[in-house]
């Protein structure tokens, strides 16, 4: 070994010693256990010391059957379709209009980030109190206006998972903003200069050069969102706990009922690796687009 | 971008991860010596021709160290007292409690028995349905031949032990009993001049006193009666009799239940279901804030009133009775559940681990467990009258604590918790009023047959 090799050698090891404790971390808790769930998803396992047993592709084929993991699905897809939207939107209006110099910014701005930090037990059951479909506020506003027979909200099939996607917007509206306003700063101030003196208007200038510089935000958001989405558990258990009847169950709920009450692992395995290809499709979709969409930067 | 792409992947990655990652670790093992000294010790009885174990023991020095699962010690004092009163009777056992909270104990305990330990040695089974699954993983002891060599006599349940029974061996002995009782206001019965509910009513004239007994509007209203958003505030009227059980192909043996349920809800005589699940409304500040009259709940609510009693939250007076029962059926047929206790079949201490399991279910325990407002699978006279002898435990309500028949609310099958499921969210789409009567009880027919194939 000459010299420069060991001085080579030596700068690679402290390298790999930089990373090693992030690495083993990831490898234990995230590496390990992905590949033991591919393995689980073709067992049949109740989580106990009994052997496991090889049932090949059963589990997939028992979950197109399985009338609670279709809904499930269907549920989280209507989820995702109108959350990750409105979510969008909320977040990019309000970073917009909180991006201007006006008189205690940083009080709205906190008022809209709150709700992303604020504890999600507490909110789910405000929100749920605020829902309430006899007494609660909002269906006595309702009442007030002229409306006989506002919605029962999280008491009816129909609604309950409208409650639910008001509520997440609310709560993630805020995080998303963040990330909008920082990528407004970052928007050269002379695009906005040149189109002024070409006489173009407020609403020309967001059109035509915020939202097209914010596109890699944008995309990043969008997939960010998606995941976000497909895994939503704590809000609908905290809020409905998947009810009224079967019309908030989402998938993860499935995989949870599946794993943790009926102690099917294998069957519940099956079910994430699908939840799992299928943000994979998604997120590879949203990456091509990307690649397409966002040449200019 | 590349970067933003390996994030994107691996964080979708992490998603699942983290969904199905399950810990199939266990819980801290005993230590070598704590663990090599039981075992010494075990071989020695095993070797000794009686169970008993004070006798033999050579070396009273090493307590033998024996653990028992339990939850909510903090708020449940008899756990304590009772292994505080085995130790004084077995000096040479040392017993320790592995505590948990309430509604993660079948979680942690599966957890615990699939890492295939020794701790706990004497577990209690909070859900009786779990015992299935437990018996089904060889995860408990057979106890039929040490009950047969104890020679112990097993009608001083009243029944609850044969219904504990799996493929006819008795792999677990009941050890707290719970059942529906009605309970009501005296002072709001005083004040309307109408009788104390009787101790022989039929439904039907429950539900008559109960709409005599609503009055009021809006927020002073005064409901006859309520029912809490549980299924078994309506299933278990239906199984009183002992006929069916919700392990039934059929359900249609609900219908009239429902329909009961939903008649006095439709006039108001109890509040709307769907008010109460999304408002998270507990049974205990409905009863406490004088909102009903008379309210079917199980025993365990008698010890919260009185504690409530003590504390002031209760300032009104109070009465419980029998519950109710279906027309045709005897007055004291009551339905509830049981609260059995079994021995890991893992432990290294079995012959210790069968002494307490025989104290725990014996009088001697059933009088401690009443001396702490709990209620025994036992129920000598001794224990009627321990119970009914507590501090502010209504002069009347005696009658309450005597059971002609008990029927378990839910039987013993591994498949129960996923039919459980099941029939509870078509019970949810029947309460709300999005589903009819007949179109819940057709899904719960379909569905649970579909739950119980796997």
């Amino acid at each position: 070994m000459t010299s420069r090799q060991k001085r080579q050698l030596k700068t690679n090891l402290v390298g790999y010693s930089f990373i090693i404790p992030n690495f083993i971390g990831y490898f234990v808790f995230i590496f390990l256990p992905v590949c033991f769930s591919f393995v689980l998803s073709v067992m049949k396992w109740d989580g106990s010391d009994a052997p496991m047993q090889f049932v090949g592709l059963q589990n997939f084929a028992r979950l197109a059957g399985d009338s609670t993991f279709m809904i499930s699905l269907k549920n989280t897809v209507w989820y995702a379709v109108f959350t990750v939207p409105l979510t969008l939107a909320a977040s990019l209006l309000t970073a917009v209009l909180l991006n201007s110099k006006i008189k205690g910014i940083v009080v709205y701005r906190t008022a809209f980030f709150f709700p992303y930090v604020a504890s999600l037990v507490a909110v789910g059951a405000v929100w749920n109190m605020l829902f309430q479909p006899e007494f609660g506020p909002i269906n006595e506003f309702l009442k007030f206006i002229g409306i006989a027979n506002p919605p029962k909200w999280c008491a009816s099939t129909d609604w309950a998972m409208w409650v639910i996607i008001i509520v997440s917007v609310w709560k993630y509206m805020g995080y998303y903003m963040v990330v909008y306003l920082a990528a407004l700063q970052g928007i050269a101030k002379d695009l906005y200069e040149a189109a002024e003196i070409d006489g173009a208007t407020g609403f020309k200038k967001l059109r035509y050069i915020t939202i097209p510089m914010l596109t890699p935000t944008t995309f990043f958001v969008v997939i960010m969102l998606t995941i976000q989405c497909f895994k939503v558990f704590d809000l609908i258990y905290v809020m409905t706990g998947g009810g009224p009847g079967r019309a908030t169950n989402v998938l993860v709920n499935h995989i949870y009922n599946a794993a943790f009450v009926d102690f099917k692992f294998g069957y519940a395995s099956a079910s994430a690796l699908v939840l799992f290809a299928i943000v994979l499709v998604i997120t590879l979709i949203q990456l091509r687009g990307e690649k397409k969409f966002t040449d200019f930067v | 971008m590349r970067l933003r792409k390996i994030a994107a992947l691996s964080l979708a990655a992490a998603m699942t991860a983290s969904l199905t990652a399950c810990s199939s670790g266990g819980s801290d093992a005993p230590t070598a010596t704590t663990a090599g000294a039981a075992q010494g010790e075990t071989k020695k009885e095993e070797a000794a021709p009686t169970s008993a174990p004070t006798a033999e023991t050579t070396a009273p020095a090493q307590k033998v160290k024996m653990t028992v699962s339990v939850w909510d010690n903090a708020s449940s004092p008899q756990f304590q007292a009772m292994a505080d009163a085995f130790m004084e009777k077995h000096p040479e056992v040392e017993v320790e409690l592995i505590d948990t909270q309430a509604d993660e104990y079948d979680n942690k305990l599966t957890v615990m028995l699939a890492g295939g330990d020794s701790d706990p040695d004497v577990i209690m089974v909070k859900n009786a349905e779990t015992q299935v699954t437990m018996k089904n993983k060889n995860q408990i002891l057979d106890l039929t031949d040490y009950i047969a060599r104890d020679g112990l006599d097993l009608s001083i349940y009243g029944g609850a032990a044969e219904q504990l029974q799996m493929d006819g061996r008795q792999y677990t002995l009941p050890f707290r009993r719970d059942w529906y009782v009605l309970y009501y206001n005296k002072d709001l019965f005083d004040a309307a001049g109408v009788e104390y509910p009787s101790d022989d009513m039929t439904w039907d004239e429950f539900e008559a006193l109960a709409k005599e007994m609503t009055t009021g509007e809006g927020g002073a209203k005064v409901y006859g009666s309520h029912n809490h958003t549980w299924m078994a505030l309506v299933s278990n009227w239906a199984v009183q009799d002992g006929k069916n059980t919700l392990m039934n192909e059929d359900y249609s043996f609900l219908k009239p239940y429902y329909e009961q349920a939903l008649r006095m809800q439709d006039e108001g005589t109890v509040q709307s279901y769907a008010n109460l699940k999304t408002g998270s409304i507990h049974y205990t500040s409905v009863f406490e804030q004088q909102q009903c009259a008379m309210l079917p709940m199980g025993s365990w609510f008698i010890a919260t009133l009185i504690q409530d009693q003590k504390d002031g939250k209760v300032n009104f007076n109070w009465g419980v009775t029998k519950i109710p029962h279906p027309e045709g059926v005897e007055a004291g047929a009551t339905v509830g559940a049981v609260t059995p206790i079994a021995v890991n079949a893992k432990t290294d201490v079995p012959d210790q681990a069968w002494e307490f399991v025989k104290f725990v279910t014996s009088e001697e325990g059933a009088e401690i467990l009443a001396d702490n407002s709990v209620f025994p699978a036992i129920s000598t006279p001794a224990v009627v009258e321990k119970l009914s002898s507590i501090e502010n435990f209504p002069e009347d309500g005696k009658t309450a604590l005597e059971v002609t028949s008990f029927a378990f609310d839910r039987p013993l099958d591994a498949k129960m918790a996923a039919v459980r499921k099941v029939i509870e969210e078509e019970h949810d789409l029947i309460m709300i009023g999005e589903e009819d009567v007949d179109t819940g009880i057709a899904n719960m027919n379909q569905r649970a047959a579909e739950a119980k194939q796997d």
